[in-house]
Parts: C-alpha cells; structure tokens; sequence
C-alpha cells in the first residue's frame, strides 16, 4: 500500500511530464526543437551550478569541465552500442535503453570527477574552488586534446541523434525536482546554512565540508547530464564545446536569474539561450556580452532578476498558499 | 548517531558525577600572543557558572577552543569524559555542547523558523536519498524536526516571528534565537556569550530569568560570559574570572567579589568605576 503511493508521490512530477512533453513534440518544428533542447540544456546546467553558487555559497567557474566527463562517457557508451539490436526488443526500446544508461553513465563518471574536484579544495575557504574548478575545466580540454580514445581536438563524431525535446525536457524536470526538493528539506537548509555564515553552520552541527561535497558531488552529476544531452543533439563531441567560455555562461545564467533562486535560473538560462539563438551573428562576442551582462547586473539589480526568491513568490497569497501556521 | 559514547546527563545530579564538560591547562597561543593560559574548568551537570574577565581576557577565546573553532595549542578539552581536541565544532557539538556568538550569528536571510530547523539538523534521520524521493520517512522527519524547531521559538518568545527573516528581528530577539537555536542542537552544555550585550536592564533581568529557567527545565549546564558582574553573580553559582588569559580567581560570586585580584583586575580596566557597580549587594530577583 505505501510502495505504490511513495512512488506516485516520487515521480508524480515525471509522470505528469512526459505526457505532456511527448504531446507539445509533435508539434514542433526542427528549428524549434533544436533551440528548446539547447534551452533546456542550459536550464539544467544553470540549475544545477546553483545548487553550489547559489544554495551553498560557493563560487565553481568550471561546470563545463564536468559538462565535458558526462558527456563523453555518453557518448563513448552509444558509439560502442551502435548497431547493437537485440533480438525480441524494438529498436526504439533498445536506443532509448542504450541512450537512458549512456546518460546515467556520464551523471555518474561526472559526479566521480566532482568529488575528485571537490575533496580537496572544499575544506579550504574562500576563492579556492573558483581557481581549482577554472583549472580543472582546463585540464579536462588538454586531457581530451591528447587521448586518442577520446578523439583528441577532432573529438568524437557520427553520434546517433537521441536527444529529442522530450528527452532534453525530462532532465530538465529531474534537475528542478531535486533542486527543489533538495531545497525544501533540511539538507537544503543546511547548505543555506553554510552560505549564510559558515562559522555558525558548523557550530550548529552541520558538517559543513561534507555538505559542501556533497552539494558539489550531485551539481557536477547534472552538469554530465547536460553534457550527454547536447553532444547527443548536435552528433558531435569536442573539446570546443566544453571550454571555459562555456562555463562562464552558466555563471552568467546563476547570476542573472539570482543565486539561490531555482526558477530565476531557469528563466534566465531559457531567456539567454533565445536570445543568443536570435543574435547569431554576434556569438562570437559573447563573452563582451556577457562581461557587460554582468557589469549591468551588478550596478543595476545585483541580486539577480529573482535574488533568492521564486517565481511563485510573487502570485498573489491565495487560499490554499496560506503560510503554514503555528501548530499546523 | 550523535550522542554515542556520552554519558547521559546523572540523573540525580550528585556531586560526584562525570562533569560534562572538562579543560585541563588549555592553552591558546596566536603567534607571540597567549589569549588562554592553562585554562581549567569543570562543569558538572545542571550547574550555572559565569565566565568574567575584562576585555580581551581570553573569554571568547576559552569558548573557541572548548567548542573546536581553534585547535588548542595546549591541554585537552573533555566532553562527557571522551577527548574531543582537534574534533571539528560539529563533531563537538554533535557531543552535546552547543555555543552562541558574542556578535551575532544567525543565518540572516533565513526566517527564525529556518534558523532553528537548521540546528535540530542533527536529529535528521532521512537522508538525502530520501529527502530526494520524497519518501513517508523523510517527510515525517521533516514534520516532526519543524515541531520541534517550533517549540524552541516558542520557549525563547520568539513563537510570533516565525517566519521572519532574522535579520529583520530586533536586536535582543535576535540574542534571543541564537539561544533557540543553541538549544536545538539537544546540547548538555549551553556556552553563551554574552547573551545579553546591547540590551536594556529590563531586557538583561528577564533574559539572566530565562537563562536559568533553561537550565531547569532542560537539565543543562551552562557557561555564561558576561560583562555586567552583577546580573552574572546574581544568576551563576560559581565563577570563573580571566584576566590577561590567566585564571585569576574562581569561586562563589561573594568570594569573587571580594578577591582583590579580581578589584584590581577590574580597577585596571577601571570598568567598575565606569559603570558604578562597584560592589553588588541586591541581586536581581533570585526565585526560589
Ligand atoms: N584569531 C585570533 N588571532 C589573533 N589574536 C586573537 C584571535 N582571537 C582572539 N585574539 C586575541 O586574544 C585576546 C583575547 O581575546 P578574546 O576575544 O578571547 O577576549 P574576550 O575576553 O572575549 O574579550 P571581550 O570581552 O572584548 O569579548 C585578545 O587580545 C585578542 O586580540
Ligand atoms: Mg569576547
């Protein structure tokens, strides 16, 4: 009886989502599938950059680094299952089971990277984790640039198409779940705790460099998410992809949505993303863009769009949101 | 999982009992400064005791290196009998001693519900796992730790600022839910310093009232540092008085009182003079 309902609560979420999801897809053009995917991407990437950035009160500039690791363990993994179709199973089943383990793969070799990162230079404080993430983006590109394995500068190409809006969307549900309900529970706080005054977090009992490991373990999983997502929507995986610019976008994203708000991420990452897609021509001044992005922001609104609130915030109090009352 | 290994406060309270709390000649050195010199305390279960001493005496530092924020260059701190130098402070304060800030701590963007819920941290048995899953577990846990962060508000009189973020609480109901917050760590020892800085005589009064009913009703030892000697006499049992990082005097508030190193320690700082409490004779209304 409580199986049944812990699951309906658990994944109520995903199940809603799909359906609606698969049904919006049909109706959608390339053009327009393609841009939602990158959108999406970004969405996941700048959600989950804010669970460091914004909840914890860290400052990582290298999430494309592990961006980098989940996307080519995905990418490895379909490679070497194409052509394979089993006997007895319908094609489409075995890519999408192929495709669902290749980006479970990379969340996971991505989170392994992470607590390599994150073991040591999260006991230190203060601006240690920016230069080490920064140097570590910048290993992972010199890695790849020369292991053939890895297809070195050319990178990995003749990547099976997999990533479709539904697919892309779906990871956008899982990271905003766990940020949310990360958020809403007392791990949550804990980490909220940390960003507000660490001396005092730990004092209260909070392990506070194990909570920050932690927080960087599963950020660095989504951000290999993303990195499987993409290359399995553009078919292709380089070293180019993931490089620090990279990186300092979704920077951009958390800052301007507002640290610690996981709908003004979200937002952010979705509006930046259509925007860039409308003015291609510039792309390669993104990062004046983006310097000047910031440059604005901090003068003008230096909390972000959203500071730490969210979306919801501002509906109206209706009814059934009435604050939760002493005794309750 | 926290507790495991210290000794339940004695429930009768007798003398004999293991104290809770124990430093034996800690000492702290900063570079050529030493702000602790062989520092020894023995605090027994359910006592009151006030730490005193002029400013920079060591005070704060002596609750630093209790609580595990400096290492102590020297000597060894015990909690409930077990060793805990070089313990992280959430380790130490896993083991059932909790501190407040003398300039003040709290999580200020987070509400005075939130400040507390994150101290009762330590009695979540949901994981992150679970939190994530949204499992039967975890949300009961979660019920149940903010009832419990709810009652704390509540005996501190903070019940109506609830949702309030702490930074927008006026000052003493700020001082007020450090000590909530200290509380909900499930300590055995409570180190607070100076609790009641900043706040009005009418406030301080209330506030020594409230401290002592705490450490009725929870059963706790508590270590107080505080400037104003006379609310400190009037609510400890016995003192302990720094002066340069050096015990000078330690004893019953009338033996203290009448040490003249401890006059002349004050004279020095002519912080008796200052404040006209020269000799303190009524002590603020003392129950019974
Ligand atoms: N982290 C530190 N590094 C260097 N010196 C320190 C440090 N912390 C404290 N001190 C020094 O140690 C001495 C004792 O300081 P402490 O804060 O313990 O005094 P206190 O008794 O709490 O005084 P007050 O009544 O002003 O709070 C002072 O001289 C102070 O400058
Ligand atoms: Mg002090």
């Amino acid at each position: 009886m409580r199986a049944p309902g812990l699951a309906l609560r658990s994944l109520l979420p995903f199940l809603l989502g799909l359906p609606a999801l698969l049904a919006l897809q049909g109706s959608l053009s390339d053009f327009w599938a393609s841009v939602l995917i990158t959108a999406g991407v970004n969405v996941i990437l700048a959600v989950s950059l804010n669970v460091v950035n914004g909840f914890t009160g860290q400052f990582s500039i290298g999430h494309a680094g592990f961006m980098a690791v989940g996307a080519y363990t995905a990418a490895k993994i379909t490679l070497a299952a194409a052509g394979w179709a089993p006997a007895g199973l319908p094609p489409r089943l075995a890519d999408g089971a192929v495709f669902l383990l290749a980006l479970l793969a990379g969340m996971v070799t991505a989170a392994l990277a992470g607590l390599l990162v994150g073991m040591p230079s999260l006991r230190l404080r203060g601006d240690y984790l920016a230069i080490v993430t920064l140097g570590f983006n910048e290993i992972i590109r010199v890695i790849i640039e020369n292991t053939a394995f890895l297809g070195r500068a050319t990178g990995l190409s003749g990547l099976p198409r997999r990533t479709t809006f539904a697919w892309a969307w779906m990871g956008v549900i899982a990271t905003v779940v766990m940020a949310r309900r990360l958020l809403g529970s007392t791990h949550g706080r804990a980490l909220l705790a940390i960003r507000e005054d660490e001396v005092a977090a730990e004092a209260m009992g909070v392990d506070t460099t194990g909570y920050k490991v932690k927080a960087f373990v599963v950020s660095s999983a989504f951000a290999g998410l993303a990195g499987g997502l993409l290359v399995h929507l553009i078919q292709l995986c380089t070293p180019r992809t993931f490089t620090f610019v990279k990186s300092i976008e979704v920077v951009v994203m958390v800052v301007l949505g507002g640290l610690g708000s996981v709908t003004g991420s979200a937002v952010a990452a979705f509006g930046l993303t259509l925007a860039l897609e409308g003015l291609r021509e510039v792309q390669e001044y993104r990062m004046v863009a983006y310097s000047l992005l910031l440059i604005v922001l901090m003068l003008t609104r230096p909390t972000g769009l959203f500071g730490t609130r969210e979306a919801w915030d501002w509906l109206p109090r209706l009814p059934w949101r009435r604050r939760p009352e002493e005794g309750a | 999982m926290s507790a495991a290994g210290v000794a339940a406060p004695a429930a009768g309270g007798e003398g004999g009992a293991a104290p809770v709390l124990e430093a034996r000649g800690v000492t702290m050195r900063f570079g050529g400064l030493q702000a602790l010199a062989a520092f020894d305390l023995r605090l027994e279960p359910r006592e009151l005791v006030g730490l005193i001493g002029p400013n920079g005496a060591g005070k704060t530092t002596a609750f630093n290196a209790i609580t595990g924020v400096y290492a102590p260059t020297g000597g060894e701190v015990r909690v409930g009998g077990a060793r805990v130098n070089g313990e992280r402070p959430h380790q130490i304060c896993a083991r059932g001693v909790a501190r407040t800030f003398q300039n003040i701590r709290l999580f200020k963007e987070l509400s005075a519900l939130d400040n507390v819920r994150v101290a009762c941290h330590l009695g979540a048995r949901a994981g992150w796992a679970a939190a994530l899953a949204l499992t039967g577990g975890f949300l009961r846990d979660e019920a149940r730790l903010t009832r419990r962060a709810g009652e704390f508000l509540a005996v501190m009189g903070l019940a109506h600022r609830r949702d309030e973020p702490a930074k927008g609480l006026p000052y003493g109901e700020q001082r007020r839910l450090e000590i909530a917050r200290a509380l909900a760590t499930g300590p055995k020892v409570l180190c607070l310093d100076e609790p009641a800085a900043g706040m009005n005589a009418s406030e301080k009064v209330a506030l020594m009232e409230l401290i002592r009913k705490i450490r009725d009703d929870f059963g706790l030892a508590i270590l107080v540092i505080e400037h104003d000697m006379r609310l400190v006499m009037g609510v400890s049992e016995r003192l302990v008085v720094l002066d340069h990082g050096v015990t000078i005097a330690r004893g019953t508030p009338e033996a203290v009182r009448r040490d003249p190193k401890v006059i002349e320690a004050y004279l020095g700082d002519s912080y008796l003079e200052e404040r006209h409490i020269a000799v303190p004779d009524d002590r603020p209304g003392r129950k019974s």
